[in-house]
């Protein structure tokens, strides 16, 4: 049995987790307020500490940027972003990892079971020992977050430090940040701190902050204070949902599919009680009337 | 004495079809049959390790093959041998498989469904009926299908995910059609037609199962 902290809510290809309705978890959350986030990078280094992660070789994008994107063995990332506004130039920089969503795309779309689970308290995980590796995540995620190793053709990506949440710890980047833009705890909390920030943001010449969370996955372990509300601008989607595709296929196509495949079978055994087969038949002999033998096949006498 | 050489139809089938010895007609070449098994073989294959990842349903499946891992490394080479002998199999019979002038419109579901209730309204057809035609093309059609968008699946992070979205529905779909096709022509070939699984194993049908089934392609043979 899985501790008690970790309470399965739901299972990728299951019917369900292992959650006991003894205990209620509250969600947890990360709270990432982009307006205060200097680019220290501070979280990386300790992201790839605690979860023993490689170097990975970084790679020039024409920005601090460590790397283009995510990867396998890389699982947050400051991402950089420029842009121009009505009083000048924007220096974007935003936290960039799984954000932990409450209706995961990559949990739908695993047709593993029990390789992507969601914990009671709000934590999206893989279990690469049930991973197959087939990609179906990195389709079903709205964030393009789920990175393969290309060795083991594993998915992996941040856990929310979940070794650590289970034993009462903050997550590693946060207990990093040096300047608090980072923060953690319950999802209720992070939300009111993030509402007050945005407060304090729009009170001081920033009209449009606004604090993201969005509604299009039931909202994300990951709260994150826009100084803009142009989530583009921080390379975020404005309105992130599971792929419809992905929908179609799990919630339409499958169970058709299956209903569909056992009444083809049904089918033919309510042909063959209906019809029989149709097969040559014997010589019949007409013995009343001592006529010479009929043949009668498929029906028809010849 | 120096032995016998015996003109059995199971030794004539070997390498003749189309031909009468002793009372059976042969009717698939041992090439034929063998081609058709490995269609068969490496169709079911992909279905047993396809299936468990379509849906858990299906789950047991894998066990069949070690797990569900090993279906998915086994799913995309078995794909790959299915759509390669399908390729072989669709030169080997495509000059049987034209529809004549007169089995225009014999495709029509209406006319596959008077087939099912042995009405007698196809026209009498050569080796191959239409609907066995239709079989066929719709077969050659899905391995396609299965390669193109299977390749996309196999390697998913080469392509956008709207075409991996499109995809995975179109592997699908195509999946649930063959599947009930398959069913189809199990049962035609076994139970709703006696004789005829015989063809695909031995390579020999009866007389009067050929005057049944296929009367033209028998005044053919009975012509020679």
């Amino acid at each position: 049995m899985v501790a008690q902290t970790l309470e399965i809510k739901s299972s990728s290809a299951s019917m369900w987790g292992t959650t006991t309705g003894i205990r209620t978890l509250p969600t947890v959350s990360k709270y990432i307020d982009t307006s205060t986030c200097i680019g220290c990078k501070a979280c990386e280094a300790a992201c790839q500490e605690w979860n023993d992660l490689k170097r990975v070789p970084t790679s020039q994008t024409g920005s601090y940027q460590t790397m283009p994107e995510l990867d396998a063995e890389f699982w947050n990332l400051i991402k950089f972003r420029e842009h121009d506004t009505a009083d000048g130039l924007a220096w974007l920089m935003r936290k960039d990892q799984c954000m932990h969503c409450a209706e995961p795309g990559c949990l739908a779309a695993c047709p593993a079971p029990g390789a992507i689970v969601q914990y009671a308290n709000g934590i999206v995980d893989v279990n690469p020992e049930a991973c197959i590796g087939c990609g179906y995540c990195a389709t079903g995620c709205p964030f393009d977050v789920p990175k393969f190793h290309p060795k083991t053709s594993k998915m992996a990506k941040c856990t929310l430090c979940v070794d650590r949440v289970e034993v009462g710890l903050e997550p590693a980047c946060i207990k990093a940040c040096p300047t608090g833009c980072l923060n953690f705890g319950t999802k209720e909390d992070m939300v009111a701190l993030g509402n007050l920030r945005v407060k304090q943001l729009k009170e001081n010449g920033f009209k449009d902050a606004v604090l993201y969370d969005p509604p299009g996955v039931g909202g994300t372990s990951v709260v994150t204070v826009l100084k803009f509300n142009d989530p583009g601008w921080y390379g975020l989607p404005a309105n992130p949902h599971v792929p419809i595709g992905v929908r179609v296929w799990k919630q339409i196509l499958r169970p058709v599919g299956v209903i569909a495949a056992f009444l083809s079978i049904f089918a033919v055994f309510s042909h063959y009680t209906k019809y029989g087969p149709k097969e040559p038949a014997l010589p019949v002999r007409d013995e009343e009337n001592g006529a010479p033998p009929q043949r009668v096949e498929g029906g028809k006498v010849l | 004495m120096s032995s016998t050489y015996v003109e059995t139809p199971i030794v004539v089938a070997r390498h003749r079809e189309n031909v009468a010895v002793n009372g059976e007609i042969i009717r698939h070449r041992r090439a034929t049959r063998l081609i058709h098994w490995s269609v068969a073989l490496t169709f079911f294959l992909a279905l047993i390790t396809g299936m468990p990842i379509w849906t858990p349903i299906f789950r047991w499946m894998a066990a069949l093959v070690g797990g569900l891992e090993v279906a998915r490394i086994i799913h995309p080479y078995a794909g790959v041998l299915f759509f390669l002998v399908s390729v072989l199999q669709f030169f080997h019979w495509l000059g049987d498989m034209h529809f004549r002038a007169d089995e225009k419109g014999s495709w029509r579901p209406s006319k596959l469904m008077a087939y099912m209730r042995y009405e007698d309204t196809m026209p009498e057809g050569g080796k191959y009926n239409p609907g066995q035609k239709v079989f066929f093309w719709a077969v050659t059609l899905g391995a396609v299908g299965f390669l193109l968008t299977g390749i996309v699946m196999w390697f998913p992070l080469q392509f956008p995910p709207i075409v991996r979205e499109i995809a995975i529905l179109l592997h699908d779909i195509t999946f649930i059609c063959f599947f009930i096709a398959i069913v189809f022509h199990i049962y035609l070939g076994t139970a709703a037609e006696p004789g005829t699984f015989r063809s695909m194993v031995r390579g020999t049908v009866s007389r009067p199962w050929a005057r049944l089934h296929h009367p033209g392609w028998l005044k053919e043979i009975d012509k020679e």
